[in-house]
């Protein structure tokens, strides 16, 4: 529910408009409070805050970083319960960020952006909203706007043909159906990527029969979960330091895993060595070990994290399908092998739209230039944060700001670091535009690109890390370390100051 | 005639999909099944419907070492569509009382043979080998066994089935027959020498000794059938005049080595080939069910029913 006192303040011309209410979001407010800036507001498009982990609640959803890593450095939970732990428990972890730093009263619940432009004579951003619950549009005021509508918040339904002819129930996995009762039910789940793991597992127990629709098999490496013993938490509590050191050990680990994940080394050839022997110890048949076997160099596209999917394929009422799908019809999906397969129900963990091509919504810029034009061959910005053209902009997720080894919430932190001394900037010298020089954003792109060439992602397999010409908007080539260090001071020198 | 756009074919494929709920197979027409004809029919069928299936193992092994993207998607795709044959060709059998309701064709040992050593090597068989010899398989055995298929049986429902299944056969010809040429650039001597090692490798040569008998067998099985062994000269000659056509395809030595042990295959007269070959034949045939390996998971996915 919103804060009365936001609905007050809305009308009024803000210092920052944050878009969207996930990690991002209240990680964004949570660093502009502490700078002392507080005139701001989060516009939300949900009645609830959580972002992807409000939205992927579907049975086995947790996180594959582990929680001492995968949440915030400056609000650490020594209560975790387990290594690894659930979409469920990480959701109350946003909602407590919410309580714990007071952050109900910047946020302004169904409101989802469509437009944001930048008034050129008083170097404002325009931010149109339409608003669920009165049904109507309202246009605010904001000197900046921070962007942090998530890199994975829509999800995308796969190019089948037919799929409209499908009359049993569809479920997407980022918008779990929880009513239904798999238990007397022939489901079908198509797609073997991060959520197929950890769904298959779990639906495979509850549902009569299971049929896996596989496309291209991903390198499954084994997941060693835990639950956290209680003498852990109550040392994480008593003496906080030994949390900040166990986080410090796990980022290092993940550290030295950017060695076989990102770059060709021999340290990728052991990975996937371990991640091919942990198929063969859990896959005896040759075939579906065939099957299961992937046709790329490991780290090429997401590694995945699992020790039971392989074991849950494999049971008594799942079955595992390779053939390529014709088309949906009716009562079931096609494949080329000439078989209808019947469902009651069909569950897509087919992933999200990446806005590798376009802009999660109009962004127009200086003289009206539109993000969603200058974005149409890959995406492209300075430090993934700024655009050129786009002043006063700041973006979280931004262009090559992906991690594929380590935390996301590490490069946030950078990001919101970084967000914050250009807001102070702006706020405190007064000015109208601080706009990323054009010829710095550039040099920084041809940098980036052509140290992705010699990354795993673009050794030539096909991802959602590339557009469709193999151009690589998503991922940043390097350690979580480098990232952070280019992130820690605020370049003065690369943007351009105009005063009000 | 110049090599096809696969680009444009791999689009082809995606859009001229069937499914065998296409068909009705209970439509009228079972009954023109003659009583003599049964029993060979059956044979018949069994045969055609496992060399569709081992075919499908073929295209597996192609896609995995495919050099480009788009080869390794459409031989996917004929990996799915020869699987989809051999569905069909038992909803047939099953249409015309051949099998019972979780029953599968029974494979002769010399399949067994084939089909253990395709579970183990088919993926490690040159690409150039298999690019060549499947297209050589289509339009010899394949070829003449639907031809003949359709000559001798009456029921319309077969015909409707094989108009589907020669679509399909003609496009994986268009591909194969490009792809054949495509291995016929760069120089000759070294695609020679290339193809002298592979030859060499002791994997190929157990392929040999269980790859000859089968085709041996399955030529006679279609003489004994009533086919004329003219037909099956004819369809290799189409085979040499097809990936003949141009130089380049001249050039690729698999394709003249295939032609030539084709051409030596189906006629009988040469004594100096089939002697031996018959009596491998005959020694498969002396092997102990209970010796011969078990069938391997690809095996299993077989299945006449429309929908699951
Ligand atoms: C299933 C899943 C598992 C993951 N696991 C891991 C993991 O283990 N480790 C890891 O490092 N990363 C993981 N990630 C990546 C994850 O995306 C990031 O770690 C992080 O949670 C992103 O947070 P965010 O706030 O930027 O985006 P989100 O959480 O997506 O939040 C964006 C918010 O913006 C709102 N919004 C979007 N558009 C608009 C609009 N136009 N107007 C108003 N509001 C809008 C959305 O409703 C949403 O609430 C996972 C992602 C998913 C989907």
């Amino acid at each position: 529910m919103n804060d009365p006192t936001i609905n007050n303040r809305i009308n009024q011309t803000l210092d920052v408009i944050i878009i969207g209410a996930g990690f991002s979001g209240l990680g964004m407010a949570i660093q502009l409070q502490q700078a002392n800036i507080n005139n701001i507001a989060i516009l939300e498009r949900d009645k609830e805050v959580g972002g992807c982990w409000r939205d992927n609640q579907y049975p086995g959803a947790a996180c594959d970083i582990p929680s001492n890593l995968y949440s915030f450095s400056f609000a650490p939970n020594p209560n975790w319960s387990r290594a690894y732990s659930s979409s469920h428990e990480i959701l109350n972890y946003i909602k407590s960020l919410v309580s714990d730093f007071a952050l109900q009263r910047y946020i302004r619940f169904n409101t989802n952006v469509n437009d944001i432009t930048f008034d050129d004579n008083t170097g404002l951003w325009i931010i149109k909203t339409d608003t669920k619950k009165i049904g109507s549009s309202e246009t605010l005021k904001a000197r900046s706007v921070v962007i942090a509508s998530g890199p994975l918040a829509n999800c995308s339904f796969p190019n089948i043909p037919g799929l409209e002819e499908y009359k049993g129930h569809k479920i997407h996995s980022a918008r779990w159906d929880h009513e239904v009762d798999f238990s007397d039910k022939k489901v079908a789940l198509v797609g073997t990527g991060a959520s197929a793991v950890q769904i298959i597992p779990e639906l495979v127990q509850t549902a009569k029969h299971l049929t896996v629709f596989q496309r291209t098999p991903a390198w499954v490496l084994p997941r060693l979960d835990a639950e956290t013993p209680p003498w852990i938490s109550t040392l994480f509590r008593k003496i906080p330091g030994t949390q900040k050191l166990t986080r410090q050990a796990l980022f290092a680990l993940h550290e030295v895993g950017a060695l076989g994940l990102i770059w060709n080394s021999p340290l990728t050839s052991i990975m996937q060595r371990v991640a091919l022997k942990h198929l063969q110890h859990q896959v005896k048949d040759s075939w579906m070990q065939r099957q299961l076997t992937p046709n790329f160099r490991i780290g090429c596209k997401r590694v995945l994290m699992s020790s039971e999917y392989y074991p849950a394929l494999q049971q008594p009422n799942c079955k595992l399908i390779t053939w390529p799908i014709a088309k949906m019809s009716e009562k079931g999906i096609r494949c080329v092998e000439g078989i209808e397969h019947q469902f009651d129900c069909i569950v897509f963990a087919t992933g999200f739209d990446i806005g590798t091509q376009t802009a999660p919504f109009s962004v127009k810029g200086v003289g009206g230039r539109d993000l969603g034009e200058d974005w149409k061959r890959g995406a492209q910005a300075y430090k993934s944060i700024n655009v050129s053209g786009y002043p006063n902009l700041f973006l979280t997720f931004g262009p090559n700001s992906g991690p594929g080894h380590n935390s996301a919430l590490v490069y946030v932190e950078s990001q919101l670091h970084y967000a914050v001394q250009g807001i102070q900037r702006i706020l405190n010298e007064g000015l109208a535009r601080l706009d990323v020089r054009e010829r710095a954003q550039e040099k920084y792109n041809i940098q980036i690109q052509k140290r992705l060439t010699k990354t795993n992602w673009n050794s030539g397999c096909k991802s959602w890390y590339l557009t469709k010409d193999g151009f690589n908007a998503t991922m940043f080539p390097g350690f979580a370390t480098q990232y952070s260090a280019q992130m820690r001071q605020f370049e003065d020198k690369d943007y351009l100051r105009v005063s009000v | 005639m110049a090599s096809i756009d696969l680009e444009k074919m791999r689009q082809k494929i995606k859009c001229t999909q069937w499914a065998l709920v296409d068909f009705d197979w209970e439509s009228p027409g079972a009954d023109k099944i003659t009583a003599e004809q049964w029993p060979k029919l059956k044979t018949f069928m069994a045969d055609l419907m496992w060399i569709e299936h081992v075919g499908a193992r073929g295209f597996a092994a192609l896609a995995k070492s495919a050099p480009t993207d788009n080869l390794r998607e459409i031989y996917t795709y004929f990996h799915a569509e020869e699987q989809r044959h051999a569905n069909a060709e038992m909803a047939l059998m099953k249409r015309w009382g051949m099998l019972d309701e979780n029953e599968s064709p029974v494979p002769s040992a010399n399949l067994r043979l084939v089909i253990e050593w395709l579970e183990r090597y088919a993926d490690d068989t040159p690409f150039n080998l298999l690019a060549t010899l499947i297209p050589m398989l289509e339009v010899t055995l394949d070829g003449a066994l639907c031809k003949y298929l359709l000559e001798t049986v009456e029921d319309p429902l077969c015909h409707e089935v094989f108009a589907k299944i020669n679509d399909d056969e003609s496009r994986h010809l268009g591909v194969g027959f490009s792809v054949m040429e495509m291995q016929g650039k760069g120089p000759h001597y070294i695609a020679f020498i290339e193809m002298l090692g592979r030859l060499l490798d002791p994997r190929m040569m157990a392929g040999a000794l269980v790859y000859f008998p089968l085709l041996s067998s399955m030529r006679d099985n279609l003489i004994a059938m009533g086919m004329q062994e003219e037909k099956l000269y004819k369809t290799m000659d189409k085979f040499k005049k097809i990936g003949g056509r141009t130089a380049q395809g001249r050039r690729n030595p698999w394709f003249q080595l295939l032609h030539y042990h084709g051409t030596i295959m189906v006629d009988r007269s040469n004594h100096f080939y089939h002697m031996p070959v018959d009596m491998l034949v005959a020694l498969s045939n002396k092997i102990p069910q209970r010796l011969l390996p078990s069938q391997p998971g690809w095996v299993a996915e077989l299945t006449h029913k429309p929908t699951a």
